[in-house]
């Protein structure tokens, strides 16, 4: 029978445009990430092109003074390390596209040349196709979307883990920029006493010693403020890090008060559960487990179905169209693909485990950062509510027995070096409760944050200084 | 007695108390409270309002209460203790307990006393009166009381442990002894001296004699000086303070909070000082008179052993009594004259004196707002200054006086000589004749003179 090559045609093209249906443009990932990770915006990194200039969005978030979430907003969209994950995600989608595709049929033409006369040019053509690779793509599809989707989920545990360092840099730089505020006005209590000192000696009311030991205090203080200045210093650059600034954006400014404390906190009471529901290395763990699943589906399979490769020829000879077919059956007798099947089992199984123990260590993360939270919100307020209060007290009642003249100017200024100090670690305390929320927060949203431990331990306070009084 | 002596005398008998009779019947005392006023039973109205700055106090009138027209103690700031007489024996009660005390305006303290009041009622009897003393104790603590000077049987000396069992709180002993001999005596607790006195527990003693040595007194005042330490914020004196006084006071109060002593000029006035404090000697000194140390708590002195002085000193544990005739009117202070002592809660604060402090002010503008130095000009007119201080504290505070600010507080007090005491405000200011008071220099009388004022030396 001949069969109308047209008809042959439209099989073939037909098979083409389905195949071509699966898209490789990772909009689509990025519109899922982004609504999984509650982002306000991701980097338009669907493009080919990658930009080397920053964003005008970018540029118009910098313009005000930035606050932990627009140091966030700011990272997500310009941090290279994440736009270089979100880009991750076309390598799993072209994967997954490729592994989609119907394989390509083969032809072969021949002509041949009859040594005699007057016979015709003898033509041959030959198709060939494998049946069974078509039979197998769309598996072999599922499990390359099911790696896509995990794909997906890390992608979003980077985009969360850029935020939330972010945030924690953003709040070191606010916290120690807080700080060395606090600390320059210590340092001026400790100039104020230098003062005094100098005042009292040059009118001969008190030896050198004690004008020595307040300029040695002062000085020793200068260096402690130098101290936090390089702190400040290294926590900015850390925050330029992050968010991926360089050259005239390096220079914005920051809220100059951590943002206030809240006067409750709210946690839910199944905490565990929520944590594991959002956790995305648990997805993708997930996904992998079922991409695992389907190739051993697929081995499974590629076990008992032979190979089969169809195929068709029409050969001219003479004048006549010769046309026929046949098949390449390759029979699963020796290898039914046992090894590949135990293997791929095995990984699962193994995986599994791990599934397991990523579930146990996050049910302990959770508890973990609901503590640290919960321990950070008690301090903070504590220190807002109580110890602040209290210290101030101490400096109302100090003031008026300096009134009385029963302490002098010095003793009145160590009071109020006292109150920076208890400054110091209010603002400290602040920034660790912030830090923790945003961990805490990120936890929720479905990654788990390495936590830092906690920082600076420089003290203003400094000893009375004062050898010769009462 | 001359004319004088014998009108004011009778005087005072036709007012409503009794005149005391030889033999010890006792007299209409004024009641034994805190406050209290001598002399006659009408001025004891009990008002005691305090315009500014003395204690009102009704001018003196003096009353006999033993032989030879001895004239009755009087306890600024205090009082005495009523007798009860049954069967011949004066009969008193003591009750020793917690007082709320008022230092000076501003300033209030828990302190240990009698009846009331720190110190306790003033004790007076005659020689050879016989005594009969109930004392309730109702501090925390046992309690007894020693009769300081006094000769008497050794069982009612009052020493915990060694005379007698202490008074258990709750409880009441009784002490009975005849007041042999004459003098100027005190009372106080001999068990945990160091706190019961520290709190305020002592009071005077007095004892007149029969015979009477030496010219008749028209004014007798009785002065116990003590020393306190109370921070100031604080509401308890510090029992164990050892050095640091910082409250200095006659009768347990500090100046402004001094009853001035009322007197006539050309009076003989006896001033009779007790010093149950913890440790200091008091060096007391009178402006504007001269006087004899005529007894102490040993007894009279003759004549020819009374020193002249203007300053007594009254050592720790004595009695020195004092006899003067005021020749000027005025206001003249008596005051200890160690000058801490005559300043109220002053502090150790390092002197500022001297220095100069704009570069330090302009920068405490901005390290501490609130803050002003003080003193760079010396402590005078500190007690003025309307700056916030701890509460329940007068540091350095004075009182405002007819030509200023007197900055002066604790052991202090004025005697007010009049010409005519009798119509004189306790709380009005000595009127100068034109003259007498030091003013600025006339110019012309200073050129007249050969004295540069700018320089000081005399051309």
């Amino acid at each position: 029978m001949s069969t109308d090559p047209k008809i042959l045609a439209g099989l073939l093209f037909g098979a083409l445009v389905v195949s071509g249906c699966a898209t490789t443009s990772i909009a689509g990932d990025l519109d899922g990430i982004r609504e999984a990770t509650a982002s306000a915006m991701l980097p338009r990194v669907e493009r080919d092109d990658v930009e080397v200039e920053t964003g005008a969005d970018v540029r118009e978030l910098l313009g005000a003074p930035l606050t932990p979430d627009r140091a966030a907003r700011i990272a997500i969209l310009n941090n290279r390390g994440l736009r270089a994950a979100l880009r991750d995600v076309g390598v799993a989608r072209g994967d997954y596209v490729q592994a989609g595709l119907l394989p390509n049929p083969g032809f072969e033409f021949d002509v041949r040349e009859p040594g005699e006369v007057g016979e015709p040019l003898q033509l041959e053509f030959f198709g060939e196709w494998n049946l069974t690779r078509v039979v197998l793509a769309p598996m072999r599809a599922r499990a390359a979307r099911a790696e896509l989707e995990a794909a997906r989920y890390r992608a979003a545990s980077a985009v969360v883990e850029v935020g939330y360092r972010a945030r924690a840099a953003f709040l070191g730089y606010q916290a120690a920029a807080a700080r060395l505020a606090a600390a320059n006005q210590a340092l001026d209590a400790f100039a104020a006493s230098r003062d005094a000192a100098r005042a009292l000696f040059e009118a001969g009311n008190i030896p050198g010693l004690d004008r020595a030991t307040q300029e040695a205090a002062y000085e020793s203080a200068r260096v402690l403020v130098a101290e936090l200045e390089l702190e400040a210093m290294i926590a900015r650059e850390s925050v330029q890090r992050v968010l991926g600034l360089y050259g005239e954006e390096t220079a914005w400014t920051a809220e100059s008060e951590l943002a206030e404390l809240p006067d409750e906190l709210a946690i839910a009471d199944d905490l565990e559960r929520d944590v594991l529901e959002a956790s995305f290395a648990l997805a993708e763990t997930r996904s992998r487990l079922e991409a695992i699943a389907r190739r051993t589906g697929i081995a499974r399979t590629a076990g008992w179905l032979p190979d089969i490769t169809v195929d068709g020829h029409t050969e001219r000879d003479g004048d006549n169209w010769e046309v026929g077919g046949g098949a390449h059956v390759s029979l699963p007798i020796f290898d039914r693909q046992q090894g590949t099947r135990a293997a791929r089992e095995a990984e699962f199984d193994a995986l599994l485990e791990r599934y397991l123990g990523m579930a146990v260590d996050v049910r302990s993360s959770a508890r973990e950062l609901a503590g640290r939270l919960r321990s950070a919100h008690a301090r903070a307020k504590h220190f807002r509510d109580a110890i602040l209060p209290a210290r101030r007290r101490v400096l109302e009642q100090a003031l008026l027995q300096y009134n009385a003249m029963q302490i002098d100017v010095f003793q009145l200024l160590q009071v109020q070096r006292e109150l920076l100090d208890a400054e110091l670690r209010r603002i400290e305390a602040l920034r660790e409760f912030w830090a923790a929320r945003a961990s805490f927060d990120a936890l929720l949203t479905g990654h788990a944050v390495g936590v830092e431990p906690t920082s600076s331990a420089v003290s203003l306070g400094g000893a009375s200084e004062d050898p010769g009084e009462h | 007695m001359d004319r004088r002596e014998f009108l004011m005398w009778s005087g005072v008998a036709t007012g409503a108390a009794a005149v005391a009779k030889v033999g010890g019947v006792a007299a209409a005392q004024e009641p034994a409270h805190p406050g209290g006023h001598g002399g006659a039973v009408g001025a004891a109205t009990g008002a005691t309002g305090a315009s500014a700055p003395s204690v009102l106090a009704a001018p003196t009138r003096t009353r006999v209460v033993a032989p030879s027209g001895q004239v009755g103690v009087h306890t600024p700031n205090g009082s005495t203790l009523p007798w009860r007489v049954v069967d011949g024996v004066k009969v008193g009660h003591l009750v020793a307990e917690e007082v709320d005390h008022e230092f000076a305006q501003g300033i209030r303290a828990r302190c240990w006393g009698y009846n009331g009041g720190t110190p306790g009622p003033t004790i007076e009897a005659i020689e050879g009166d016989r005594l009969r003393i109930y004392v309730t104790n109702r501090l925390p603590e046992a309690t007894t009381v020693h009769w300081h000077g006094i000769i008497l049987p050794n069982g009612m000396d009052g020493v915990a442990g060694l005379t007698q069992r202490p008074i258990p709180p709750g409880e009441t002993y009784v002490y009975e002894l005849v007041v042999r001999h004459a003098g100027t005596f005190m009372y106080h607790p001999h068990y945990d001296e160091m706190t019961q006195m520290a709190l305020g527990m002592m009071g005077m003693f007095v004892v007149h004699p029969r015979r009477p040595q030496g010219p008749r007194v028209d004014r007798d005042f009785a002065l116990m000086t003590s020393e306190w330490k109370l921070e100031p914020g604080a509401a308890r004196p510090d029992p164990n303070a050892m050095n640091d006084f910082n409250l200095l006071t006659f009768n347990g109060k500090a100046f402004p909070a001094t009853e001035p002593l009322m007197i006539q000029k050309g009076e003989r006035v006896r001033i009779r000082f007790g010093n149950l404090g913890a440790m200091d000697h008091h060096p007391i000194h009178l402006h504007g008179v001269s006087f004899h140390e005529t007894a102490t708590d040993g007894g009279f002195a003759p004549p020819s052993a009374q020193r002249p002085e203007t300053t007594v000193l009254v050592p720790v544990g004595t009695t020195r009594v004092i006899e003067l005739v005021p020749t000027e009117s005025g206001d003249w202070p008596m005051h200890c004259h160690m000058t801490h002592h005559a300043m109220t809660q002053m502090g150790h604060a390092r002197s500022t004196v001297g220095a100069d402090t704009r570069t330090l002010d302009r920068r405490m503008s901005r390290v501490l707002p609130s803050y002003m130095s003080m003193g760079q000009r010396g402590m005078g007119g500190m007690g003025e200054m309307p700056m916030p201080v701890p509460s329940n504290s007068a540091p350095m505070r004075g009182a405002e006086g007819p030509f200023s600010y007197i900055d002066m507080g604790g052991m202090f007090t004025i005697l007010k000589v009049r010409d005519d005491v009798a119509s004189a405000d306790p709380s009005g200011w000595y009127r100068h004749p034109a003259g007498t008071v030091a003013g600025p220099a006339d110019p012309a009388r200073m050129r007249a003179d050969g004295i540069d004022g700018g320089s000081g030396e005399s051309r």
